[in-house]
């Protein structure tokens, strides 16, 4: 939202986040083994909320972080992947983090918008925009998806590519209903940050 | 041999399984390490769980098994849970005291002769003293059940938790709890740590991890590093010393305390002598 502060000067208002709905851990209470992840400050509300049950923690990070860091993919097109599923989850706290990171990876602020929309969206390289049916068809429907999805994207992407990208918007959308069923929240930064791209 | 058993046989793991049988108590004691009342969550682990704990901990290669609290006399057929428990692996079961009489005692009758010990606290020899920290009449009930345990052929050890012991104290006390049937060996001393209610209170001493020893401790909430370690604080359960939420198998938690001992660096062991 933007708004007009008393001098005049545009500035964006940032919305209270909602509350979480279960505690998110801080250093000071993290169990023994998920210590490591605290000791660079605060891990986010995803960890923070792991945290509590920290054999559970152990292996979804790890899993997590191969699945969503730096891999045989490239970074723009994974963000691709998560922005355009978490859009099509609804999934509030996702599509903020990931529209930064998104920016960081060098989306511009248009490519974001355009990820975000709802509906049938495209790109301009054919190569995303049948990377972009797919992550409708599968993120953003039940049942098979269509045969035509499935042969644009083979056109586009080699066997493995598919199969992580397709684990990647799974992934994705079971990080998108964790997020959102338990109400994490969007940190201050990351707001403040859209705001100033005019993403809020 | 497993792994654990091999750990525990070195020496490098404590061999003691700890169960938290229940948070509610009878008792208020102001050093209290969770917070346990009459009114607070119960946090209950039933007998059938404590007797699957303590048979995986057998079959891991554990050695002995405590079950603490709250006050676990409040949960009925506590005395035959730990004579089943007692036949498994030779348990202390710690108690205020305050609750052996009447069909409690009676009850109690069952443990004589077995590997159950009771360990009762009794914090000094003047009443008011130890009623202080612990509640009115406190110290004439257990006066009475200690002997009334031991004459029926329990096995009954005193703990006394305490900031500071005066050794004239001190004395007052060991001469008590021989007149009551306790020998020496069977009295020990620990100090108030600085959890729980205590923390609140700002009493005890301050610990970490590397203080206390890694005593696997089960309960409602998920296994711990240390009885020590479930403690809490404003109605909440502390997580900091917690291993897993998994408590069955036993192995799970196990593995990670094991894990996380075996990746301390040497000489980073018990620094406290705390029991």
């Amino acid at each position: 939202m933007v708004g007009m502060a008393a001098d005049t000067e545009v500035v964006a208002e940032v919305s209270a986040p909602p509350m979480p709905r279960v505690p998110l851990l801080d250093a000071a209470h993290a169990p023994l083994t998920a210590r490591p992840y605290f000791a660079g400050g605060d891990p986010g509300p995803i960890v923070a909320a792991l945290a509590s049950i920290p054999e559970l923690l152990e292996v979804t990070l790890p899993f997590l972080s191969t699945v969503l860091n730096a891999s045989a993919v490239d970074a723009r097109t994974k963000e691709i992947v998560i922005v355009r599923t978490s859009a099509r989850q609804d999934c509030r706290y996702c599509i903020d983090a990931h529209s930064v990171v998104a920016l960081d990876t060098g989306l511009t602020v248009e490519e974001v918008r355009t990820l975000t929309a709802p509906g049938p969206v495209s790109l301009p390289d054919p190569d995303e925009s049948a990377l972009l049916d797919w992550i409708d068809a599968v993120a953003g429907a039940i049942g098979a998806v269509p045969d035509g999805v499935a042969d644009r994207l083979a056109g586009s992407y080699r066997d493995f590519e598919i199969v992580e990208l397709t684990l990647l918007i799974g992934a994705t959308m079971m990080l998108n209903r964790f997020c959102t069923s338990l109400s994490l929240p969007t940190s201050a930064e990351v707001a403040a940050r859209l705001a100033r791209e005019g993403l809020a | 041999m497993t792994a654990i058993a091999e750990a525990v046989s070195s020496g490098e793991l404590p061999g003691r399984v700890w169960m938290y049988s229940n948070y509610h108590c009878n008792l208020a004691c102001s050093y209290c390490l969770t917070e346990s009342g009459p009114g607070v969550t119960r946090r209950e682990l039933t007998g059938e769980r404590m007797i699957e704990v303590a048979r995986d901990a057998a079959e891991l290669g554990f050695t002995a098994l405590g079950v603490t609290g709250g006050e676990p006399f409040l949960l009925q057929d506590m005395a035959h849970t730990l004579t089943e428990l007692g036949s498994i692996l030779p348990t202390i079961g710690l108690t205020n005291g305050t609750l052996f009489t009447g069909r409690r005692l009676a009850a109690a009758e069952e443990m004589a002769g077995t590997d159950v010990t009771l360990q009762i606290s009794l914090d000094s020899a003047d009443p008011d003293i130890n009623d202080a920290a612990r509640g009115p009449e406190n110290f004439a009930k257990v006066i009475a059940a200690i002997p009334a345990l031991v004459e029926r052929g329990v096995t009954v050890r005193i703990a006394t938790t305490g900031q500071d012991p005066d050794a004239v104290a001190a004395a007052r006390l060991c001469a008590l709890h021989r007149d009551l049937g306790v020998p020496d060996e069977d009295h020990v001393v620990r100090p108030i740590i600085n959890r729980g209610r205590a923390a609140e209170a700002e009493m005890g001493v301050d610990v970490t991890e590397s203080d206390l020893p890694a005593e696997l401790t089960v309960t409602a909430d998920g296994a711990f590093w240390s009885p020590f370690g479930p403690t809490v604080v404003a109605g909440q359960l502390d997580t900091d010393l917690l291993l897993t939420r998994t408590t069955v198998p036993l192995r799970v938690p196990a593995q990670t305390l094991l894990g996380l001992l075996q990746g301390r660096p040497a000489g980073a062991d018990s620094t406290l002598n705390i029991r």
